[in-house]
């Protein structure tokens, strides 16, 4: 990048733009990123902690990864190895139909919107949208009212030093 | 009906499944039996789950990993709910599914597939004798009116109840002791966006601790707290050091000295106690002098702090000054937190207005508030600040907490199922395999 710079100090104004990482340069563009964002830390806020667990179909991954290392192997046992994965196959399909699917999926398949308008539904219980007020802004930092905004990202920062903070730790160049 | 209705009525057990903790005991009992998370731990050392309470018991809460079986409020595996009730019946409450009904509070608008997955959990796996469903908002205004049977409440068998609960925020007009479901509307926050937002806050400004799940529900009930004036608490909490006022410490578990976190004694304070807020709006207004202004004040700071520092012994903590109240805040006004949706007050009055113009009146002179999140300190203040300038005056408003917020569902429900009554609400086995869920179900809701 330093490079670049360099060669087009002739050319400072269109230098400017090639400054900017071309993953911020598309965030930029693109507005629908910040609300994207947005939406993905409302998600982030209905989350538990994070459950690792090996799931079987990592099992069956590393059997695959393991025919196509080795091509060499004979054939007889690879194709009872593919019966094999078949049934398994099949099993997966049978404990994907029983697994936890999230409330959201389930959501979706009850169909809600079809119900008569009248009718009480976990949609129509929604309190939606306020109807005063406008939205109050705080210090992404550290909390404080915060006038400013960042034109990169959209976050909110109540002073300088906040706003240094935020640049060098969170702003959206290192989320894009 | 024949087995049940033949006089060798069996006991009932009473569940309130919560999506935080699970309150389950006998009907007619006045506490229950076992109040349990609702939820499977892991131990990053271990490789078996714990269940619910298990969870209280076990030391190595480090970086617990946590399943639930229930997502925004309803229960969407019941593989993991099985396994919790299967421990809550066999090792707290020592019953015997098949020998008993179940009376089971579930959150209004549960989704037709969730139901019958429900249904199929409690007939077919545990094999109850019958089954009766009931709301959270019923329960507690049951609860309620029979504890001051001479309020207003009770007299007047209405109410406006409150549920702020662990994965929503409800309210619901209760009338006649029925719950008006064509008025209830709902905020998407409850206790567990709490925490998260609380995570998320600390993750960035102190330690990382988003797998700290557990531990930081414990600093969300020990230290939030709901801000009566936003502005003036922020200006208090900007003040560096330790004389701010609402600056506490808590001790993250370390898993060696301590196993569980806890809040830090307050040190006694020095002459500096006044809380010098003219100070900091002056700090502010020169942006300019920003930089030298800052490198002074943080000198000074260091020096202030220096002697803690030495004293200081291994162990990780977290300060807390502004998330206290920002935190709680997001229920009054989740716009702040860019969700698209109204505050608790206005949730309320869109509730009373989509009820009669007739009852207003006595709905807003019974608001009845429950769940964990009302237990914040100050709750209740806050909401009648919040509330009564959107209300005419001619409408009194009296607001009231449940004396045990977290149980006063399962306390109600605990009533309604001592009832004689309660064998022509519930669903029997039989009548279940003869007509299914759809059937039953319609039962519930008249």
């Amino acid at each position: 990048m330093e490079d670049h710079g360099e060669g087009g100090a002739a050319r400072r104004a269109s230098g400017r733009v090639r400054k900017i990482a071309p993953k911020v340069g598309a965030a930029l563009q693109d507005t629908n990123m910040r609300a994207q964002a947005a939406a993905a830390r409302l998600e982030a806020l209905e989350k538990d902690t994070i459950v690792y667990e090996a799931i079987d179909i990592d099992d069956d991954d590393e059997a695959s990864m393991d025919e196509d290392e080795r091509p060499t192997q004979k054939k007889a046992p690879k194709s009872s190895k593919r019966k094999t994965r078949q049934a398994r196959a099949l099993e997966q399909v049978a404990s994907t139909k029983k697994a936890p699917r999230s409330f959201l999926d389930l959501l979706q398949e009850a169909n809600l919107e079809s119900l008569p308008p009248n009718a009480p539904s976990y949609l129509r219980a929604a309190v939606g949208p306020p109807s005063v007020g406008a939205r109050r802004h705080f210090c992404s930092v550290c909390g404080y009212l915060a006038p400013y905004t960042c034109p990169r990202c959209g976050a909110r920062f109540c002073c300088s030093r906040c706003q240094t903070l935020h640049t060098d730790t969170r702003c959206q160049k290192f989320l894009a | 009906m024949k087995r049940t209705g033949g006089g060798v009525t069996s006991s009932v057990v009473v569940l309130d499944n919560g999506a935080g903790y699970c309150k389950a005991g006998m009907a007619g009992q006045s506490e229950p039996t076992a109040v349990v998370p609702n939820c499977m731990a892991r131990p990053r050392s271990a490789k078996k789950w714990l269940i619910a309470d298990q969870l209280l018991e076990c030391d190595d809460i480090q970086s617990i990993a946590i399943k639930r079986p229930i997502d925004r409020g309803y229960m969407i595996s019941p593989e993991i709910e099985r396994e919790i009730w299967d421990r809550v019946f066999k090792v707290h409450l020592k019953v015997n599914p098949t020998e008993c009904g179940l009376m089971l509070v579930e959150p209004l608008f549960t989704l037709s597939s969730i139901q019958k997955a429900t249904d199929e959990l409690v007939f077919e796996d545990f094999g109850f004798q019958s089954f009766c469903i009931s709301n959270s908002a019923v329960s507690a205004h049951a609860y309620q009116a029979q504890k001051a049977p001479t309020s207003i409440l009770a007299r007047g068998r209405t109410s406006l109840v409150v549920d702020s609960g662990f994965s929503f925020t409800h309210t619901v007009p209760v009338f006649q002791n029925k719950a008006v479901t064509t008025a209830a509307k709902r905020i998407n926050l409850g206790g567990k966006a709490l925490t998260n937002y609380l995570k998320e806050l600390v993750s960035y400004r102190a330690w990382n601790v988003m797998d700290e799940t557990y531990t930081m529900e414990d600093v969300k009930e020990k230290l939030c707290f709901v801000s009566l004036d936003i502005e003036r608490d922020l200006n208090i909490a900007r003040v560096k050091g330790k004389s701010n006022a609402l600056r506490r410490e808590y001790v993250l578990p370390d898993g060696v000295k301590h196993k569980r976190g806890f809040v830090k004694e307050l040190e006694p304070l020095s002459d500096d106690k006044v809380v010098n807020v003219s100070d900091e709006d002056d700090d502010d207004d020169h942006h300019m002098d920003e930089d030298q202004g800052e490198e002074g004040r943080r000198h000074r700071v260091q020096r202030k702090q220096a002697p803690p520092q030495i004293k200081q012994e291994d162990q990780q903590e977290i300060t807390l000054t502004n998330e206290r109240f920002l935190v709680p805040e997001m229920l009054f006004h989740p716009a702040d937190l860019g969700m698209n949706e109204a505050g608790l007050a206005e949730c309320i009055v869109r509730a009373i207005n989509a009820c009669e113009p007739e009852l207003h009146a006595l709905l807003y002179q019974s608001v009845l508030l429950t769940g964990g999140n009302t237990l914040l300190p100050g709750f209740k203040n806050r909401l009648e600040h919040e509330l009564r300038p959107l209300v005419t005056d001619d409408f009194n408003i009296n607001i009231e907490i449940v004396d045990c917020p977290i149980l006063a569902a399962w306390k109600g429900a605990s009533l309604m199922a001592a009832r004689p009554e309660f064998h022509t609400w519930a669903v029997t086995k039989a009548e279940y395999e003869e007509d299914g869920t759809l059937r039953c179900r319609q039962r519930f809701q008249k």
